[in-house]
């Protein structure tokens, strides 16, 4: 999707200094870029910072954006880099806290049977089984329906690269569906 | 195409995804094998309930207090596209580019007609060439004019 020319108007005028044109540049976007950074992230709070970081850098380098690209497209990406960031600091933190906890690990309790339940009940549930580049294509490709050349441009990757890791997603996920919702199977 | 080769490509297949003459060859294979037929509508279907999942999924919507609360950081940042935002007016490029040309113009003509010369720049000397520098306050760039003392155009007269 190409810009409009109105979006088109509303760059320039911010870089001219009419600050105030962002906001009207970036509303129509705000509910599909925060969607995009929860189906990322599976987390409201997270998905909020990422797309107000997102949004904040966009606005910050605007004077790089490129008009003959989509907008939406490239808000995507700088929101996908954002989320990809925090994830590996997320994963750093992560691994050095259960090096420090690797001795206390607690008994799974009758919790944890009614946790693993709820859980089989949302089929979205199912994507962390993705690896995050995985994710980021399958989320970019399937459930914003970019095309193969419009994922591999926003996430800054090749078209082989989407290619083999939105065939990897969707095996992974196949097969994890049919691990954990044996009942959708049956119903075919 | 064999069952291994197609059901490599299967994922791909799916969604509509494989180049059109490998898609032509995997639909012919399935077409003719009901195994790979069934793997097809497995992915397939796990692909749409995933899909209509996804879209029946309440996704989170900014509260306005959150929205206005971001809205207001877009201010603080105006600094920073300060430099783009002076190469994007064009009326501002054009009369700095104009004033370049003139002084530039104006230097030429001094230095040919020799006005410039060590002996005019002593104290006792009463100066026969007036300079006029013109500062931008915004962009701090900055325009020298030499003129002759009364101001007259010399140029044509050696």
């Amino acid at each position: 999707m190409r810009m409009s020319e109105t979006e088109k108007e509303l760059v320039a005028m911010v870089l001219s200094g009419r600050t105030e044109a962002f906001e009207p540049l970036v509303t129509p976007y705000r509910r599909p870029l925060l969607a995009l950074a929860y189906r990322l992230t599976r987390n409201r709070e997270e998905a909020l910072e990422v797309a107000q970081e997102a949004l904040l850098r966009a606005y910050r380098s605007l004077a790089r954006y490129d008009v003959s690209r989509s907008f939406k497209n490239w808000l995507f990406q700088i929101a996908a880099n954002e989320a990809r960031d925090r994830f590996r600091k997320r994963r750093r933190e992560k691994a050095a806290l259960e090096n420090a906890a690797r001795t206390e690990r607690p008994v799974a309790g009758p919790e944890a049977g009614r946790e693993r339940r709820e859980i089989r009940s949302d089929i979205l549930q199912c994507l962390p089984v993705l690896s995050p580049h995985e994710r980021e294509v399958f989320v970019m490709r399937d459930f914003e329906e970019l095309s193969i050349k419009e994922t591999a441009r926003a996430l800054g990757c090749s078209s082989i690269s989407v290619r083999v890791n939105l065939s990897s997603a969707r095996r992974k996920l196949r097969e994890a569906i049919r691990d954990n919702f044996p009942h959708l199977e049956e119903t075919r | 195409m064999t069952c291994r080769k197609a059901k490599k490509l299967m994922p791909l297949y799916s969604g509509n995804d494989l180049r059109p003459r490998l898609t032509a060859a995997v639909r012919t294979h399935v077409d003719s094998c009901p195994a790979c037929w069934k793997e097809l509508a497995e992915y397939r279907e796990s692909l749409s309930r995933l899909k209509a999942a996804a879209k029946a999924e309440t996704v989170p919507d900014w509260s306005e207090g959150e929205w206005r609360a971001l809205a207001a950081r877009f201010k603080p940042a105006v600094a920073a596209n300060k430099r783009s935002a002076f190469l994007a007016r064009p009326r501002w490029a054009a009369a700095s580019v104009l004033g370049i040309f003139l002084g530039l113009a104006a230097l030429a003509m001094l230095f040919k007609d020799g006005n410039l010369g060590p002996r005019e720049t002593s104290a006792a000397a009463e100066p026969s060439v007036v300079s006029l520098t013109l500062v931008s306050q915004e962009t701090g760039l900055q325009i020298v004019w030499f003129l002759d003392k009364n101001f007259e155009w010399k140029g044509d007269e050696n």
